[in-house]
Parts: C-alpha cells; sequence; structure tokens
C-alpha cells in the first residue's frame, strides 16, 4: 500500500520534471552541452502564464498555450543570440556549460529587475478534490498529469517516428554527414530549441499552479533535472522520462517513510552512486 | 573601518577559493561545481567543533579540514575518471547534499536557527579583527605562491598533461587518476581552510551561507580573470566582488529604494559579462602565462648524472 501511494504521489510530482528532463536531453543531444539556462525556460514559462492568466485576465488553461509558445519563442532567441555564435567559435562543452551559467544569471536577474523579487500565484480554476481507491488528487493534478502525459507521448512520438527527430538524431550523431545527405542544421536547430523550450515552460506552468511562481522556480530544479539525464545516457528521451519517473517515485516514498528533506539527500546521492557504476554510459 | 577589514576578509577568502579552483580547472582540468560544499565543510566543521565541543579554533579548523579532504578524496574515487559533464553534476549535487543536512541535523548544526558565535582568535585583543586580516592575507599569499610553483613543478607539468590528453599521459606511464584524486583532495581541503577561516568572520553560521551562489561567484570571478593565468583569480575577484560588492554596495550613492534592487542588478551585470568574456575573450581579461622557459640541460659527457635545470628569466 505504501508503495503503491509511493508510485502514485510520484507520478503526480514527477510530470513537470517529465517534461523538463525531456526538454533539456534534447538540447543535450543536440548540442552536446548542459543548458544551465534551460532552468529560465522553466520561470519565464510560468511568469508568461502570469502575464496572460493575471494581467490579462484568460482563463487558467487557455493561457497555458500561449505562455509555452512564447518560452519557445525566448529558447529560439537566446540560441540565435548566444548559444549558435559559440558554438561556431568552438567553445569546448565545460565552457559551454559557464556561458550557460552566465545567460542563466542574466535572464533571472533581468526578470527579477523587471516584475521584482516577490512570488505570485496563479489564478487556479475551481479545483475539487476527488477521491478514489483509497488516493487523493485534485482535479488539477490528474489534468496536468494528463497534459503532460500527452505532451510527453508528442514529444516521444515525434522524436522517434517524424523527420524532424530523424532529423535531429542524424545531427546529433554525424553532423557532417547529416549535413552532406541534405538535412539544414540551422533549421532542425530552431525547431529543436523551440520544441524545447516549450516543453520547459510548460513545465514551469506546471510548477507554478502547484505552489506558487517565483524567480528561483527553475533554477531549484535544474539540478534534478540535469541528474536525471545524465543519469538516463546523453540524449535518450526515454531514459529521461524512465528516469523522470524513478526519480518521482523514489523521492516520493522516501518522503512517505521519513523526513521530507532526507528525499533529497538520498536521491542525489543515488544519482551519484548510478554516476559511479554506469561508467561508460554516461560518456 | 570595521565593515572594511569585514569585505577585505571576504575578498581574500574569494581569492583563495578561485586560486584553488584554478589549480583545479586551469591545471588539472577538473570542473568542480561544489566549491561551497567544500568550503562549507570546513566552515560548519569548525562550527560545530568550537561551539558544540568546545575545541580551540586552530584545532577545529584543521580538523574540519581534513574532513572535507577526505570527503573530497572519496568523491575523486567515485566520479573523478567519468566526464567532465559527470563531474560537475556531481560536485554540484554534493554541494546540495551537504546544505541539505545542515538544514537536517539540527541537533548538531543548529538547522535554520544558526550556529554561533565563533570568536576571533586573540578576541580579548582590540584589533582582533584586523589580525585575522593579516592571517588570511598570509594564507592567501601562500596559497599564490605555491600554485605559481605548482605549475612550473613536476606534477604541474603532468596535471596539465592531463588535462589535455589522459590517456596520452597515462600512457607515459603516470598514474593520472591517483595524481587527480590527490590533487583534488588536497585542494579540496584548502578550501576547507579557507571554510574554516571564514566561520569567525561570520561569526553566526546559518545555512543560507551554504547556498550555490558562492560556488559560481568563485567561478565567475575565475574565468573573467583567465583560468589559466595564475593572477587570474586575483583580478577575476577584484573586478567582481570587488568592484560590485565593495565598491559600488558600499561608496555609490544609491537612493534607498533602488539599493534593494542592487544585489540583483550586480548579479545580472556578472552574468553579462560572463557571456561577453565567453564569446569574445574565452581565455578571460589575463590569458594564459606561459610557463617559465627553462633552459635544455646540457648533455653531461660520459655520465647520467643529473642533469642541471637553470631558471631563466622570460
Amino acid at each position: 500500500m505504501l508503495l503503491l501511494d509511493a508510485i502514485f504521489i510520484g507520478l503526480l510530482e514527477a510530470s513537470p520534471l517529465i517534461l523538463a528532463a525531456m526538454g533539456f536531453t534534447l538540447i543535450y543531444y543536440l548540442n552536446g552541452f548542459m543548458n544551465i539556462a534551460f532552468a529560465e525556460s522553466i520561470t519565464y514559462g510560468a511568469y508568461f502564464a502570469i502575464l496572460f492568466n493575471i494581467v490579462l485576465g484568460t482563463h487558467f488553461y487557455i493561457a497555458i498555450i500561449p505562455s509555452m509558445l512564447m518560452s519557445g519563442a525566448l529558447s529560439v532567441v537566446v540560441y540565435l543570440a548566444i548559444f549558435r555564435p559559440a558554438l561556431n567559435r568552438g567553445v569546448g562543452p565545460t565552457e559551454m556549460i559557464i556561458l550557460s551559467v552566465g545567460v542563466s544569471f542574466m535572464l533571472r536577474y533581468g526578470l527579477i529587475l523587471l516584475v521584482g523579487p516577490e512570488n505570485m500565484f496563479l489564478n487556479e480554476p475551481s479545483i475539487k478534490y476527488l477521491q478514489f481507491f483509497g488516493m487523493g488528487a485534485t482535479n488539477l493534478q490528474l489534468i496536468a498529469l494528463a497534459l503532460v502525459l500527452l505532451a510527453a507521448g508528442t514529444l516521444y512520438w515525434m522524436i522517434y517516428n517524424t523527420g524532424l527527430g530523424e532529423q535531429m538524431r542524424g545531427l546529433a550523431n554525424n553532423r557532417d554527414l547529416a549535413m552532406a545527405s541534405g538535412i539544414n542544421p540551422h533549421r532542425t536547430s530552431v525547431a529543436i530549441w523551440f520544441i524545447a523550450g516549450c516543453a520547459g515552460g510548460l513545465s514551469g506552468v506546471f510548477t507554478g499552479v502547484f505552489a506558487q511562481v517565483a524567480p528561483y522556480m527553475g533554477w531549484n530544479v535544474i539540478l534534478i533535472t540535469m541528474l536525471v539525464t545524465i543519469v538516463a545516457g546523453v540524449g535518450s528521451v526515454r531514459g529521461a522520462v524512465v528516469a523522470a519517473v524513478a526519480a518521482g517515485i523514489l523521492s516520493a516514498f522516501i518522503t512517505l517513510v521519513t523526513k521530507p528533506l532526507y528525499a533529497e539527500v538520498v536521491l542525489l546521492t543515488a544519482f551519484i552512486g548510478v554516476l559511479t557504476f554506469r561508467g561508460a554510459r554516461t560518456a | 573601518m570595521d565593515y572594511l577589514i569585514f569585505s577585505i576578509s571576504l575578498m581574500l577568502v574569494y581569492i583563495g577559493l578561485a586560486q584553488l579552483l584554478h589549480i583545479q580547472f586551469g591545471l588539472a582540468g577538473i570542473p568542480n561545481f561544489g566549491v561551497v560544499g567544500f568550503w562549507g565543510l570546513g566552515l560548519y566543521g569548525t562550527g560545530v567543533l568550537y561551539v558544540k565541543l568546545a575545541l580551540p579554533l586552530l584545532p577545529s579548523i584543521v580538523m574540519a579540514s581534513l574532513l572535507a579532504a577526505v570527503v573530497a578524496y572519496v568523491v575523486a574515487h567515485l566520479v573523478l575518471q567519468r566526464s567532465g559533464q559527470a563531474i560537475l553534476a556531481a560536485t554540484l549535487a554534493l554541494a546540495a547534499i551537504i546544505s541539505t543536512l545542515v538544514v537536517s541535523e539540527k541537533d548538531i548544526t543548529g538547522g535554520v536557527q544558526g550556529l554561533g558565535t565563533i570568536r576571533f582568535p586573540f578576541s580579548d585583543l582590540d584589533q582582533s579583527n584586523l589580525i585575522f586580516m593579516i592571517m588570511l592575507l598570509v594564507v592567501v599569499c601562500t596559497l599564490l605562491w605555491i600554485s605559481g610553483k605548482l605549475r612550473d613543478s613536476r606534477l604541474g607539468r603532468q596535471l596539465v598533461a592531463i588535462r589535455d590528453n589522459e590517456e596520452l599521459a597515462a600512457s607515459l606511464g603516470k598514474d593520472t587518476a591517483a595524481s587527480k584524486r590527490w590533487v583534488f583532495a588536497i585542494t579540496c581541503g584548502l578550501m576547507g581552510v579557507l571554510g574554516g577561516m571564514s566561520a569567525p568572520l561570520h561569526q553566526f553560521l546559518v545555512p543560507y551561507q551554504l547556498a550555490p551562489s558562492l560556488t559560481f561567484a568563485v567561478w565567475i570571478a575565475l574565468v573573467l580573470g583567465g583560468k589559466g593565468h595564475n593572477l587570474g583569480a586575483i583580478v577575476g575577484v577584484f573586478v567582481t566582488f570587488g568592484l560590485f560588492d565593495i565598491l559600488i554596495e558600499t561608496y555609490a550613492p544609491v537612493p534607498a529604494e533602488q539599493a534593494i534592487l542592487l544585489p540583483n542588478f550586480k548579479l545580472f551585470c556578472y552574468g553579462v559579462l560572463l557571456v561577453m568574456i565567453i564569446m569574445f575573450r574565452p581565455l578571460g581579461i589575463l590569458g594564459v602565462d606561459k610557463p617559465r622557459v627553462r633552459a635544455v640541460p646540457k648533455p653531461v659527457p660520459g655520465g647520467h648524472s643529473k642533469p642541471s635545470v637553470e631558471e631563466v628569466e622570460p
């Protein structure tokens, strides 16, 4: 019963993480570096939702779509303005990570300078508490889970079954060969950064609606996203989904058994352990 | 005046940390993103030993630093032979673990309520903070001197060889994994020393001090100054911490309502600076200093006697 609870709570909690891990993985796979600035895709997604939901007064479920698209657009702008020139200059992977930390600082503190450091709250739609099989959840949580599963499924289908996904995998594996066979690297990259930004934004909207919208919200999940991605293996979207779900369930299980704070410690230790014993596949 | 002494002492700690990071990343190529973790082990280790066990300050610092070095050695064993990105994530995770444990183990660390008070050594003297600043200065200068020597030493060359091509270095018969482990453990232990020396500076320890922003501040300073230059750490810390934290935050005439936003503005500027540096001057302000040129040892006729190595000033 405890295990069942853990799986249920874990799934609910892991739903934003799954999206974030998928988006993060896409960029990692395509460009070969960990984009810490992805945290800001999450944060900005939530703040765009504030813009549409609170400032402009649209319904929450309608506000999701433009927030997601704007977050994707922001991701493309950042790619074109900063990361693409840097990649063309041949900046190494570790330096790219440091660069992305710089971008992340720029976006995050720019945002704080614009809207202030206070927490904000999304106007949640009518929340009902549902109960079945002895387990409770709000309708919002269930809708979020369904939407996340839908988005994750679409993303998955796109990567493994469409031309764009094939082009992306081609570019990531052998850029020269892919270009020789007529794949336009520029267009594919822009598309992937857009999709990754959308996934991050959607993840941010749901993280924001479950709790509050704060400038540090993306930053707080980026470490776990990063670890999930590395453990999943470079650019394996399948692996990212599995690892994110596992992380959610493990963390829910430990929280049920002990104090919530220990969940984080055990989770992080487990990640270091996996990194140690996975060996070659962590590349 | 007291505030200036505090700021300068803090700046010395930053310089020391950035210099150690220069050894780890600039020379050996280990991307340590857990700086605050090792520093924090020193800080809280010293605090706990000093406050809870009532040990004198110096033994507390030594023991806490040893703890940091041991933890670093274990972590090095676990992840140092993985890719750079894995090391980066693992050290970042370690720092998060340490700061979470400090919050959760409140019986030992005081949790969010904090731990204090840690006094300066010679606290019965008037100028104990000034004396302590001078002690820090001595420690940091020693660090700078050692790291300057290290670069031109046998070990330093080995580290650079490992950074550039580990397989090649290993094929020359160097035990690269062991060298990296030891260098990592010792430099992290020294980060612990700086953490221990920060304990009397802060006097009162709260988990907030273990936020990852310290790691990033040190990284930004090092990358800005020049990660491969022995003086890069100093220049970087002066440009970031010295310019923003000391000069602007203390002396710039900013109206009170905007003063709250100043730290955010500072971090925004750090971000912009970091992006500009990596885009336009990836080796940092100072670039990379050349190792000192050494004369080619003359072959000694008829013997295997040690070649005499003379240093030539560039």
